[in-house]
């Protein structure tokens, strides 16, 4: 089932939370809000799911393009998980996973016989069928969170909505976990939204991600759409580590310190104040220069742990320092210790006028 | 010798020590006072002193009265206290400082000003008495008097732990479908259902015991408005030591009882926080 909401405004005294935003989410897909703290996507879940309304006006909200805008979520039929699973802790595994069928008006109530048997399957969907008798305070966090998303899907929802599900998780479960919810969702099909601040998250498991940033929608794509292609700056810094040079734009030639880069789509645009953004994997490093385009820097710090080999540089022109990463083969190529010079060439980068909020050479993020 | 265990928090054996020696001082002493100064009675003795016509009406009075009064509270003080944490309101702070009035009052105070306001001829008495009702120096003014210090037991256990509950969990039963009475009656309840006993005992143990603020509005005449304090008083008036704490003593197994049975109820509404 699809879910649609058309623009949206939500305020909070002063402060708006959503600033006129509009979504398309097609039947059956998993879709990610991704964006930071304060940036509105779980108030906009929170407005899918009927927790919380829009500032009235034009805002719409539309489930297979039948109207809910105003009904309560108790009407919706939109299951909804939450971040600190809100369990009912006084009632049993098996009879949190009912309690959505039990309190049904007597007329669509399944029969005990078939509320037993729905809440059996689902207990062998998130594999906990052996702990059905168990209190949540019993569980561990990722048994609590299956247990949740369980509870939402015995009602039979049009749509299933997760408010950064696995946030509270430690890393290793929750790489479990979403993969799990992926596999889950390629087996139920069940139309899905969640909210994340990981973008590791977003980009592994959604269909689509949908990047927001102070209450408005910055970019929407498929993960690797948004990652080789983001819209601006924000969603470049956003979606991984990024490194930062500045300088100047002249007709697709970007001039920073020393060295002067050719950017070929950028053909035709002057910016005297121009930011160079680029991953630290895109980069090539050399023990001498390729040619007029290459850097030179000096090797500050080494780090070998873990399958890249991480290393901080800073420029010979301008000393601003930045992060390289480079798998294990390629590091025995070069070889260096701290202190020495090596050339950096550019792979693939792109230039956004500077931002004058963002933080300057700001390669640590 | 078996191997010590070591617990990571030090001071058992002292703290444990002294609450032992303390409770003994405070509470066993006293109360053991009592059952030695009962034992001076031959059994017919005491079997006739404590089944008297006159102290059996004064047990049904006292543990009926005190039953009710802390049934009134239950509700109510779950009401007071669901009004005080849920809502925002003129006068909050006000309302929440009253709340403990009861507890701040001396008893003999509350018992004259209660009198007074509900006597044939005072504020509520007089409209009360148009229709017909008796309050004051009948069972119902004992049970009013009851009420009120009973309030904010209730309240104060349940304030508190209505506080901590939290609101995703009522997100939660809307979006499965819940109503808002389905959500208070098979989630909010249920939550608070260690708590209201906890309430609930406390003012029913306080109203056993009460004695100032009853005796100005019950009127005290024997098998009517007499509670079972104010006869074991009476006893000591007349020097009659034995009996009264013979009276004392039945008094005392039955609140114990009952307290534990309240107990063993709270234990049964709260397992689900203990891990089993």
């Amino acid at each position: 089932m699809s879910v649609e909401v058309r623009n949206i405004t939500k305020t909070f005294g002063a402060f708006t939370a959503l600033n006129n935003v509009s979504l398309n989410v097609e039947s059956g897909e998993l879709i990610a809000l991704l964006g930071p703290s304060g940036s509105g996507k779980t108030t906009l879940l929170r407005i899918i799911a009927g927790l919380e309304f829009a500032d009235p006006g034009t805002a719409q909200v539309l489930f297979h393009g039948e109207d809910v805008t105003n009904l309560p979520a108790s009407q919706r039929r939109a299951g909804f998980a939450f971040q600190h699973y809100a369990l009912f802790r006084h009632l049993t595994v098996f009879e949190n996973i009912a309690f959505g069928l039990r309190v049904r008006p007597r007329a669509t109530r399944p029969s005990e016989e078939s509320i037993r048997q729905r809440v059996t399957e689902l207990l062998k969907l998130i594999q906990l069928d052996p702990l059905a008798n168990r209190f949540p305070s019993q569980l561990s966090g990722g048994q609590r969170q299956r247990v949740a998303l369980a509870r939402a899907l015995a009602v039979e929802p049009k749509v299933l909505l997760l408010d950064e599900p696995f946030g509270a998780l430690d890393a290793k479960v929750r790489k479990q976990l979403r993969r799990w919810l992926r596999k889950l969702h390629d087996d139920i099909h069940i139309t899905s939204i969640f909210v994340t601040h990981d973008q590791e998250e977003a980009l592994e498991v959604a269909d689509r991600v949908v990047v927001m940033n102070e209450g408005g929608i910055v970019q929407i794509g498929p993960p690797h759409e948004v990652y080789d292609r983001p819209a601006n700056a924000f969603v470049f810094n956003f979606l991984g580590n990024v490194n930062l040079f500045q300088g100047r734009m002249d007709d697709g030639l970007m001039k920073i310190g020393d060295t002067e880069l050719h950017v070929a789509e950028n053909l035709g645009t002057s910016v005297s104040d121009a930011t160079v953004y680029f991953r630290p994997h895109d980069v090539k490093v050399s023990t001498e220069p390729v040619g007029q385009e290459s850097i030179a820097a000096l090797i500050r710090h080494i780090n070998l742990a873990g399958p890249v080999v991480r290393i901080d540089l800073e420029r010979a022109d301008t000393g601003s320092r930045f992060e390289v990463e480079l798998n294990r083969e390629q590091w025995q190529g070069i070889d260096r210790r701290v202190g020495d010079r090596v050339f950096v060439d550019l792979q693939r980068v792109r230039v956004f006028p500077t931002d004058p909020k963002a933080p300057v050479e700001d390669f640590s993020i | 010798m078996a191997q010590r265990k070591t617990s990571p928090l030090p001071g058992f054996r002292l703290t444990l020590g002294y609450t032992l020696l303390y409770l003994s001082l405070i509470v066993l002493l006293p109360l053991a006072a009592t059952f030695l100064k009962t034992a001076t009675l031959t059994w017919d003795q005491f079997w006739t002193t404590v089944t008297a016509p006159r102290v059996l009406a004064s047990y049904r009075l006292t543990f009926g009265t005190s039953l009710l009064a802390a049934m009134v509270n239950l509700v109510f003080g779950l009401l007071v206290a669901w009004v005080l944490v849920r809502y925002n309101f003129f006068g909050k702070k006000i309302v929440d400082a009253l709340v403990d009035l009861p507890f701040a009052l001396p008893t003999a105070v509350a018992g004259i000003a209660l009198t007074a306001i509900y006597a044939p001829n005072g504020w509520l008495g007089k409209p009360l008495a148009a229709l017909g009702i008796k309050a004051a120096f009948t069972p119902l003014g004992i049970f009013i008097a009851l009420t009120f210090i009973g309030l904010p037991f209730v309240v104060r256990t349940v304030q508190p732990v209505l506080e901590d509950l939290d609101a995703e969990v009522e997100e939660a039963a809307a979006s499965l479908g819940a109503t808002r009475f389905q959500t208070f009656r098979y989630v909010i309840i249920p939550m608070l259902l260690p708590s209201l006993l906890t309430g609930f005992s406390l003012s029913f143990a306080r109203a056993l015991g009460e004695y100032g603020s009853v005796v100005f509005i019950a009127g005290n005449q024997p098998m009517k408005t007499e509670i079972t304090a104010l006869l074991i008083i009476t006893k000591l008036d007349q020097y009659n030591y034995a009996e009264a704490t013979a009276i004392a003593v039945v008094m005392l197994v039955f609140s114990f009882v009952m307290l534990l049975t309240v107990n063993l109820l709270q234990w049964w509404g709260s397992r689900f926080q203990q891990p089993h």
